[in-house]
């Protein structure tokens, strides 16, 4: 697996914070909590304001901006965020912290703080699909079998047809997850295309397995269930008041 | 222009004529765009263009400096020239059905006043009535000054033909300069608004802490009056910093004393004075309000510890002053991220 140096140990403040980049540009957001280290992204995925700039206390990471709060632990969203922290997994090698690479379903918020034997068993469902720019993933009124969670690479979701169309949004994150029909009941076709805006690396993987899965591990299913619910409501529901 | 905009959640269509900004004509369609300051410095509204032709009003605006991927723009700065399509990075809603839908409005200035050696008043007569909500503010531009400036509102009506607003002089900037110069009573003014969150609503029942510095008491004093006019303070408390250099600089003291003594009970306010020892004839001329020595938010902590039970916050103010305060309620005071309100405009 990929293994990155980050930066020496001391060069973090105990419960503090820095921003480091790795040899090969990669940019992270580096904090001590007591004994622990934790790497995040760089930027707030709100609105790529650095998260070096906000405020931490050793628990709770802010986002000076707008207040988006994270559990520095998890990366998990607290108060007015809306979206988890892509987190990094950190090693530390005598003085040396080190980053190691993650799969997409590990930095996916629907599966953070799932037991790890469950995610091993969704991992081993994973199909990888290699997606060329233009490819579509599926169309109106396709089977909604499969649930997508996306590597790398961006994809575009379009409602309507013959010429009457319009863009539904897009995903651009690792560990997004679209496609989520095939989670739900009753809700056997895709109501939307999706397409590959640019070569793109895709996790595939079962719904209905998936499902089979949580309803033996009803502590992780009460999990995903939540997220999906709020992921969900995210997109369709108002804002309300900042 | 037919505009397209594509959010990270969905699409939305809405229409925007030939000079109008495209942030403007998709608010005012009530879509609760992104945007912070609407006038071109904090960035926010920035978004990509996929597809047709855009002229940049002001390629000077201190916001650019947020632009990272090519073909990305301000929406507050930009207008369409013709049918566009541009994407923005985040999740984008309607309105709240209650929210007062921005809209434009042409005003006459019909009053200044000096409320201190480098803070003006500013009152200005609206052609048709319009509803906002107390702590929002306007975008205005003044004649023969390019581009629009953000104010917030002193007074609190339903369906106002009036607003008050107040300008720091500011060396170099514009519309302030403009209006110092004299003469301003009897422009015309193009004004867009309501804009910010920063509102209160006398269903809010918590205890209000409001923080400001220099002109940031503006959205205060029109969120005090809202909550005068609802007997708001027969049943919660409130907290009121004003943050000045010297007493010199402080202003609408008369006014935040009259509102001390008629609700002596639960409203407190306070003024901060950073450069300089409380003057013995500040306690005298206002002894309804406090006075004490020290930057608003340093004052602010010092009273407000152990009270922060139930409590909304409201800042505003310069963007050093909102920080710092920002850091004392989150780490110091250990406030909830959403119990605290403010709009970064200046």
């Amino acid at each position: 697996m990929d293994k990155r140096f980050v930066c020496p140990r001391a060069e973090i403040p105990a419960n503090g914070m820095i921003q480091c980049e790795t040899g090969d540009g990669l940019k992270l957001l580096v904090a001590n909590a007591g004994d622990d280290y934790f790497a995040y992204q760089a930027m707030c995925p709100h609105q790529e304001v650095p998260l070096c700039e906000g405020l931490y206390d050793g628990a709770v990471l802010t986002c000076h901006q707008h207040l988006w709060q994270w559990d520095i632990r998890t990366g998990a969203p607290l108060g007015l965020a809306e979206q988890a922290l892509e987190s990094f997994p950190v090693e530390v090698e005598g003085d040396s912290l080190y980053v190691v690479a993650q799969s997409a379903l590990n930095a996916a918020e629907l599966f953070v703080g799932i037991s790890d034997a469950t995610l091993a068993a969704i991992t081993a469902l994973a199909q990888k699909e290699e997606r060329a720019a233009g490819s579509v993933c599926y169309d109106l009124g396709d089977p909604a079998d499969d649930f997508y969670v996306l590597e790398s690479g961006r994809v575009e979701f379009l409602l309507g047809r013959d010429g009457r169309s319009s863009p539904a949004g897009f995903m651009l994150r690792k560990g997004e997850v679209f496609g989520w029909a095939a989670l739900l009941d009753n809700q056997p076709r895709r109501i939307a295309r999706a397409t590959c805006l640019e070569a793109s690396l895709l996790l595939r993987i079962n719904g209905k397995r998936t499902l089979e899965l949580l309803e033996h591990d009803s502590a992780s299913g009460y999990i995903v269930m939540r997220r999906l619910s709020s992921l969900i409501a995210r997109y369709v529901a108002s804002s309300g008041s900042k | 222009m037919r505009i397209e905009l594509n959010a990270r959640n969905r699409a939305f269509h809405f229409e925007a004529d030939p000079c109008e900004r495209i942030l403007y004509a998709g608010l005012a369609a009530g879509i609760n765009l992104p945007y912070e300051c609407g006038s071109g410095t904090c960035g926010t509204c920035k978004a990509r263009l996929v597809k047709g032709e855009i002229d940049d009003l002001w390629p000077e605006a201190a916001g650019r400096k947020y632009l990272k991927q090519a073909g990305e723009f301000l929406m507050c700065q930009c207008v369409a020239r013709n049918d566009c399509s541009v994407e923005v990075a985040g999740f984008v809603n309607d309105m709240d059905p209650g929210a007062c839908t921005p809209v434009f409005r042409t005003g006459t200035i019909i009053d200044t006043s000096m409320l201190t050696h480098d803070v003006l008043g500013l009152s200005v007569a609206l052609t048709e009535p319009i509803d906002f909500d107390a702590g929002q503010f306007f975008t205005m531009q003044v004649p023969g000054v390019p581009g629009y400036r953000g104010y917030s509102m002193v007074n609190f009506e339903r369906a106002t033909r009036r607003f008050d607003f107040v300008v720091k002089k500011k060396p170099g900037g514009g519309a302030s300069e403009w209006l110092f110069k004299g003469g301003a009573k009897g422009a015309r003014v193009e004004l867009f608004g309501p804009l910010g969150s920063a509102t209160f609503y006398p269903d809010l029942s918590k205890n209000i802490l409001c923080i400001a510095g220099g002109s940031g008491i503006a959205g205060m004093m029109s969120i005090l009056a809202r909550a005068r006019q609802e007997r708001y303070f027969d049943q919660f408390n409130g907290h009121v910093f004003f943050g000045v250099r010297a007493y010199r600089d402080g202003f609408y003291l008369a006014e935040l004393s009259q509102l001390a003594r008629e609700f002596p009970d639960r409203l407190r306010v306070t003024i901060a004075l950073s450069d300089e020892a409380v003057p013995a004839q500040a306690r005298e001329e206002y002894p309804a309000l406090g006075f004490e020595h020290g930057f608003v938010h340093e004052v602010a902590a010092r009273t407000m510890e152990g009270k922060y039970h139930n409590v909304r916050a409201y800042l505003a103010g310069p963007p050093p002053a909102v920080d710092a305060s920002i850091r004392m309620l989150l780490l110091q005071a250990k406030l909830p991220a959403d119990h605290i309100r403010y709009d970064k405009f200046s």
